[in-house]
């Protein structure tokens, strides 16, 4: 009961932030809009009982990419880019786009999905016991997921050399 | 309009058919703006639809599998925003534009 | 959604409103006489200068590439630390790898001066 009720307003937020998002001219206000979607989204993780994921948007998600966002927004002169065309003719194809999206929808509803429609059983703690869901998504990250943990670690490297040189050329 | 529909814990069902709207709002400001920072926050709402879809599914299943692809994913959509906006940098300083249209010196 | 989380979502809106209730019942009482002395800037403070939306130097953006580097990182030591004692010494050893890869980057981008500040 509650739990639906959170849902709804979470998708409310999801997909009114969406929607701003991609319609406001303002740079800004778009990425200000999306932080609201982002924040939505993360809410519905918190429904789905992925905790650690749901810390992990805002602080990885929020706080992390949308304040880079932020600053190369501040970064470029605002007004020039705001006088700059937003939108481009392409808008018959995005129109397309969203109704072969909503046509699809469409189908699956109408067709269903055989054990989709069930409410989920709530999660209480499944094979890992007591345990909660950051230790049991730890012991499965640090065991068979061993290998793209440590190939993160090189992407990121490859992000910091990439970024920082790519920075670091417009100044000189 | 009809009263909502009022389950005690919302269908597995309800998430996807969100994480597909979702999906498609990122395709269509991807396709429709201009200004390439929107066309990039367009893509960071795709890898949210996706992330939703998987959590749905992975809620469904029991599994926790599905929060640690989701995990990478947000990692790499970190590691991708850092130098696509160090990209973006780069073009506005050369071209002074932030046009998708205009960038097309790989064009012929 | 899993217990124990109830009192955010009920914290939420609290916190939303109380501010905007306190600055609302603020505005039905006080008096409000404008003089352009009053709406100036007070004695220390300055006229600006400029725009506030004027354009910051690309330095604050290597600082920011960095931070969020690094915040991935501190998110990744985080289920380690949660599961630190049953993961022993193999788990010491993988984070150690993973944080000497991430170091070689701290390293280059320190000797490449990403954080002096001219």
């Amino acid at each position: 009961m509650i739990d639906t009720a959170l849902f709804y307003v979470f998708a409310l937020m999801t997909l009114g932030g969406g929607i701003l998002c991609i319609t406001r001219r303002n740079a800004v206000h778009a990425a200000i809009w999306l932080i609201a979607s982002l924040m939505g989204v993360a809410g519905l993780f918190l429904l789905q009982r992925a905790e650690f994921l749901f810390a992990v948007q805002i602080v990885l998600y929020i706080g992390g990419i949308m304040v880079l966002f932020l600053f190369v927004i501040m970064l470029i002169n605002l007004d020039t880019a705001a006088a700059e065309r937003q939108y481009s003719g392409q808008w018959k194809l995005a129109l397309g786009a969203v109704v072969l999206a909503g046509g699809e929808i469409a189908w699956v509803m109408a067709r269903g999905l055989p054990g989709l429609g069930a409410a989920a059983a709530v999660q209480d703690g499944g094979e890992g016991g007591s345990d909660g869901n950051v230790e049991r998504l730890a012991d499965l990250l640090f065991s068979e997921y061993l290998l793209p943990f440590e190939i993160v670690s090189i992407l990121l490297l490859a992000a910091i050399v990439g970024s920082v040189f790519l920075a670091r050329r417009r100044t000189s | 309009m009809p009263p909502l529909p009022i389950p005690e814990h919302p269908p597995v069902a309800w998430y996807l058919i969100l994480s597909a709207i979702l999906f498609g709002l990122g395709v269509a400001g991807f396709l429709f703006r201009r200004n390439i920072i929107t066309v990039f926050m367009s893509i960071e709402l795709m890898l949210n639809a996706v992330n939703l879809s998987f959590i749905a599914f992975s809620y469904q299943l029991k599994q926790v599998s599905g929060h640690i692809f989701t995990f990478f994913v947000m990692v790499v959509a970190a590691a991708e925003a850092a130098v696509g906006l160090a990209i973006i940098l780069t073009i506005y300083k050369n071209k002074s534009t932030l046009e998708v249209d205009e960038i097309n010196s790989l064009n012929n | 959604m899993p217990d124990g989380y109830l009192p955010i979502f009920v914290f939420l809106p609290v916190a939303i409103l109380f501010p905007v209730v306190t600055l609302f019942v603020a505005k039905l009482v006080r008096p409000s006489q404008p003089t352009p002395s009053k709406l100036g800037a007070y004695e220390c403070g300055i006229e600006p200068a400029s725009n506030s939306r004027g354009r910051y130097t690309v330095r604050y953006y290597i600082v920011a590439i960095l931070f969020v580097v690094f915040d991935v990182e501190t998110v990744f030591l985080y289920p380690w630390a949660v599961r630190y004692k049953q993961l022993g010494w193999f788990g010491v050893a993988e984070v150690a790898v993973f944080l000497a890869i991430l170091i070689v980057g701290y390293v280059w981008a320190y000797k490449k001066g990403a954080f002096e500040w001219v």
